[in-house]
């Protein structure tokens, strides 16, 4: 389902890349990850391969024109009025929504990004409303910010409040409202530009860094796909379609496969082990590991968390959440986490 | 059920110092403001958020980051006034929270009003609006429970003084609890419904043992001797004002009461003045040994840890305190209180034998402030680097925290604002078919706060004098030292060189390590010394383009020995250096003059252009970078912090 008058570049032309690749689609199978943060140079296909994740998205069922599009099945996160809705004992109408890309751009005010008073409303009625922002567009949907280094340090408050509980609470302008704002957030950035704030840094479930291709093979693929794309994207596009086809049913048999994967304490154990070896802060890194680890497997539609599943996830889960010292590059040291892997699932 | 589902509070793994701090300030509402800080990660939401869970008749209420000043403190009713011709009050967040509790996440990264706000309404009781023409009065009482991470920026000590409690989250290291955090994270997750039931009884019980601490807790005593240690641990720990010493004794009853019983006894003390106190210490607490040892010496130190533990009221031998033997009250410190707290709710509180009287003399004080200090080590203190300038903001950026009238030259209005000015007057002006009408002078616009940070520029002689090479590695490592502590991307460290007949910029102000590492891989040396060119490239580097409009500080490090020799205009070097430094003085520049010269006979040049140039001299007996690095911080962190 490509919009037809924008055509973007499809995911499976993507060529390389393979870490990137990976760590979106295991979000996409489980959103609770809490998203990417993919750093590198200009021109590593960044920015295309997170546009081109839209169109691999699945559908979700929401509550009928709820704005905040209100996921089914769930109490916890609801805006006031499907609260109410639900809480009055009525079955609300579903509808099934494709999750987006909500994107936001840097130069975004605060007033948009939290949601503000519906000023129109208030001048031709006298009542207050609540106009809602990119926080509660991006509810259940992908949160995409380019240049995330250089966004607004309040902005990124808001962001990190927002994410910390999932649920946005706006007290400004005269106006007192809530709703669920659950995102994952992907970020994109070039580290030349200047770092990211640590707490912001750790609110991305995963990290990857993207060089760019050195193979010269590779390269000349690239630009031959780029050109033909170029030429003709609806040709280009449709001949991807039974290849992106067959992604998104990997995606869907994956959802389905991971509901039933329980963490079991190998797992556990592991995880922390690790942890407490590369001596990395919080326990977010834990339940990310967990969670990428057995959707990797679920990705490979197996129910069984097997030794390559972790090693995949822990070098998108760990890497950013090292504390740096000076004049060192944060750097996993990889084989030691594999030697733990290996020494735990030497079955 | 409440609105939202917050993690329950029994079902939060460790953390039993926070955890116990949660329940002094929910037994006694006397206690003004709990402050819970510690690394990202470290459950410092989840435990304030967790209070909802056992709350029995109070609701939480957040404080999020887009908190504006007419939401805290109430306005001016614009629907009633617009509808109903009325004049009438909305009531803000604080006064709404009357008798409910109040959490506010990274307050340090609140704005100060705000902050000031919530903190001076939780400790009066108070809330006096003089807003939109409202002069009012409001009575509110709530709980407040904040959390912060300190590497965001500290918090001024009159405002940590505000908070009676305040408590760091461990970092938890065993294994099997790190499990059982995930375990329970991804339960909670996949079926909170369900879990929180599973918690049900927990949480139920957490709440009888509040009631029952609340209930106790006015006939709570502290015993002479104990009493009089609290101000004496104040002083000895130069806590400054009252309120350490009254958060002190609360808090030690509450934690009596909390344990079932009568008396407060000598760990009472010892646990409150480590929520109490800490925080409010004069100077950090010793990180090392050594920066204790003008109290102590070393051999001392270890001994006291291996003693910690077992008799901590135990006056340490080569105390210069007089130190009279001590007998009682051995009993009382022993780890007990601390034990899971099951067994002390199921005690029926008469069965407790009550304490035996306990005498303490002057090195028992010594003892908690011993406990103090190791835990203040344990907790490896890291330096805050986020410290952030704020600045009202004079373009369109920034956080919208108030109005004020309108400047007709910028176009930045307050819609908020300017219908609430707008509003009393609708009764009598002609509408026109639209539901307010407002005039020109109901307009308002926003006063917007952006944060700030500094802007580092190095001037270095890079000329053929000795040195020249051993001040490059100083500098490179020092850029590189001051780029990571400030990577909370606020500060922009650059590097300006100057050789032969030019000034050269080889690293741009920039927030990036990496692009830093690159750029200074190679600096080159060699040639005459053309200070004076090298002092008006710098300042008009960071006086045009670029750099001109931020808000940052600014400020201009020069390394040098003074000894210029290469003029531009053919002018005597010195008349030239002397020429050019009036010029860019000031501008709102902050010049540091980091002398260079060696060797004797010293001509102290370098001493006379900081004169000239009205900057900070210093001179370092070793130009090592990380030495370099921190005078630096020093320097320009110091004169924002005042």
């Amino acid at each position: 389902m490509n919009n037809k008058n924008n055509p973007v570049y499809p995911f499976s032309a993507i060529v390389g890349q393979e870490e990137m690749k990976d760590a979106l689609l295991v979000n996409v199978v489980n959103p609770s990850i809490g998203g990417v943060l993919i750093k590198g140079e200009k021109g590593t296909a960044k920015s295309t391969a997170v546009r081109a994740i839209a169109d691999l998205l699945p559908e979700k069922r929401t509550i009928k024109n709820c704005i905040f599009h209100c996921e089914a099945g769930q109490t916890r996160y609801l805006c006031p009025s499907c609260r109410k809705l639900i809480e009055s004992g009525k079955v609300p109408e579903y509808e099934d929504t494709k999750m987006r890309v909500v994107e936001l751009p840097i130069s975004a005010t605060e007033d948009r990004v939290a949601g503000t008073l519906d000023i129109e409303h208030a001048i031709t009625a006298g009542k207050k409303k609540f106009e809602p922002g990119v926080l509660a567009s991006a509810n259940g949907n992908i949160l995409y910010v380019d240049e995330v280094n250089l966004l607004d340090d309040h902005i990124v408050d808001l962001l990190l409040d927002a994410a910390a509980m999932g649920t946005n609470f706006v007290e400004r302008e005269g106006i007192s409202y809530s709703h669920p704002a659950k995102f994952m957030l992907v970020g994109t950035m070039n580290p030349e530009e200047g770092d990211l704030r640590p707490q912001l840094l750790d609110r991305f479930g995963l990290s990857v860094n993207v060089v760019g291709e050195k193979d010269t093979g590779t390269r000349t693929e690239i630009i031959r796909k780029r050109l033909e794309f170029e030429k003709d994207p609806y040709k280009f596009c449709e001949s991807y379609e039974t290849v992106q086809q067959e992604t998104r049913d990997r995606i869907e048999k994956a959802k389905a496969i991971i509901n039933g994967i329980e963490p079991d304490d190998l797992l556990l154990e592991t995880s922390v082990k690790i942890s407490l070896l590369l001596g990395v802060d919080g326990h977010r890194s834990d339940i990310t590991f967990v969670k990428t680890s057995a959707a990797f497997a679920a990705l490979d539609e197996r129910d069984v968390i097997r030794r390559e599943d972790l090693i995949k996830a822990a070098r998108l889960a760990l890497p950013h959440r090292m504390r740096k010292l000076p004049f060192e590059d944060a750097k996993v040291e990889f084989d030691k986490v594999d030697a733990v892997i290996s020494e735990s699932y030497a079955r | 059920m409440s609105e939202f589902m917050y993690f329950p509070f029994p079902a939060i793994v460790g953390q039993d110092a926070v955890k116990k701090a949660i329940l002094c300030t929910l037994v006694n509402e006397d206690l003004r403001g709990l402050l819970i800080t510690g690394e990202r990660g470290s459950a410092k939401t989840v435990l304030a958020r967790s209070a909802a869970s056992i709350l029995e008749d109070k609701k939480i209420r957040i404080i999020p980051q887009n908190t504006s000043e007419d939401r805290l403190f109430g306005s001016i009713d614009i629907e009633k006034a617009i509808t109903g011709g009325e004049i009438g009050i909305v009531k803000g967040i604080l006064a709404e929270s009357d008798c409910q509790m109040i959490v506010a996440d990274d307050i340090n990264l609140l704005d100060e009003k705000i902050i000031h706000g919530i903190l001076n309404t939780a400790e009066t009781g108070n809330i006096l609006i003089e807003r939109d023409g409202f002069s009012e009065e409001i009575k509110t009482r709530y709980i407040l429970a904040a959390t912060m991470d300190p590497e965001e920026g500290e918090l001024s000590p009159q405002m940590l003084d505000r908070f009676d409690l305040c408590v760091e989250t461990d970092k938890i290291n065993s294994e099997s609890e790190r499990i059982e955090i995930i375990r329970k994270c991804l339960e909670f997750e996949n079926e909170p419904g369900h879990f929180l039931e599973n918690h049900e009884n927990e949480t139920a019980d957490v709440r009888e043992k509040i009631s029952k601490a609340k209930e106790r807790l006015p006939y709570v005593m502290i015993p002479e001797a104990l009493l009089e240690m609290i101000p004496e641990l104040c002083l000895e720990l130069n806590v400054s004002g009252q309120r350490g010493d009254i958060a002190l004794a609360k808090t030690a009853k509450t934690l009596a009461a909390i344990e079932g019983r009568d008396d407060v006894v000598f760990e009472d003390i010892k646990q409150a003045a480590a929520m109490t106190l800490e925080h409010r210490r004069r100077g950090l607490p010793p990180q090392s040994p050594p920066d204790n040892s003008d109290n102590r010496n070393k051999d001392d130190e270890s001994e006291n840890e291996d003693n910690e533990d077992n008799k901590p009221q135990e006056n340490p031998q080569n105390n210069s305190r007089p130190n009279p033997p001590d007998k009682q009250g051995e009993q009382n410190d022993s780890p007990e209180p601390e034990k899971p707290e099951e067994d002390e709710q199921k005690e029926d509180p008469q069965d407790i034998p009550p304490p035996p009287e306990q005498v303490f003399d002057i090195g028992s004080a010594f003892s908690v402030i011993e406990f103090l200090d190791e835990r203040g080590r344990a907790k490896s203190k890291k330096a805050s680097n986020g410290r952030r300038t704020r600045n009202i903001s004079h373009d369109k950026s920034g956080h919208y925290i108030s109005y004020k009238h309108r400047d007709e030259r910028k176009n930045d209005i307050a819609i908020d604002a300017s219908l609430r000015a707008a509003a009393p007057f609708q009764k009598t002006r002609d509408k026109k078919g639209l539901a307010i009408r407002v005039d020109k002078s109901d307009l308002r616009e926003k006063i917007r706060e952006k944060k700030t940070g500094n802007v580092i520029l190095f001037l270095v002689d890079a000329s053929g004098s000795m040195g020249v090479r051993q001040r490059m590695v100083s500098v490179k490592g020092a850029i590189l030292s001051l780029l990571n502590d400030a990577y909370q991307k606020r500060d922009m460290v650059g590097l300006m060189i100057f050789r032969k007949k030019e000034a050269s910029l080889l690293l741009p102000p920039t927030r990036s390590t990496d692009l830093a590492y690159k750029l200074l891989k190679e600096i080159p040396t060699g040639g005459r010394t053309p200070l004076s060119k090298g002092l008006v490239e710098a300042a008009k580097l960071l006086t045009q383009g670029r750099y001109s409009k931020s808000m940052d500080s600014k400020t201009v490090i020069i390394l040098t020995d003074g000894r210029a020799n290469a003029s531009e205009s053919g002018k005597n070097p010195y008349e030239e250096l002397q020429e050019a430094a009036g010029k860019v003085k000031g501008k709102g520049i902050k010049y540091v003059v980091v002398d260079t010269e060696e060797g004797f006979p010293r001509m102290g040049l370098a001493m006379d252009l900081a004169y000239e140039l009205d900057a900070i001299y210093l001179r370092l007996d070793e130009l090592d970078s990380s030495k370099l690095a921190r005078s630096i911080e020093s320097i320009v962190y110091r004169e924002q912090l005042a």
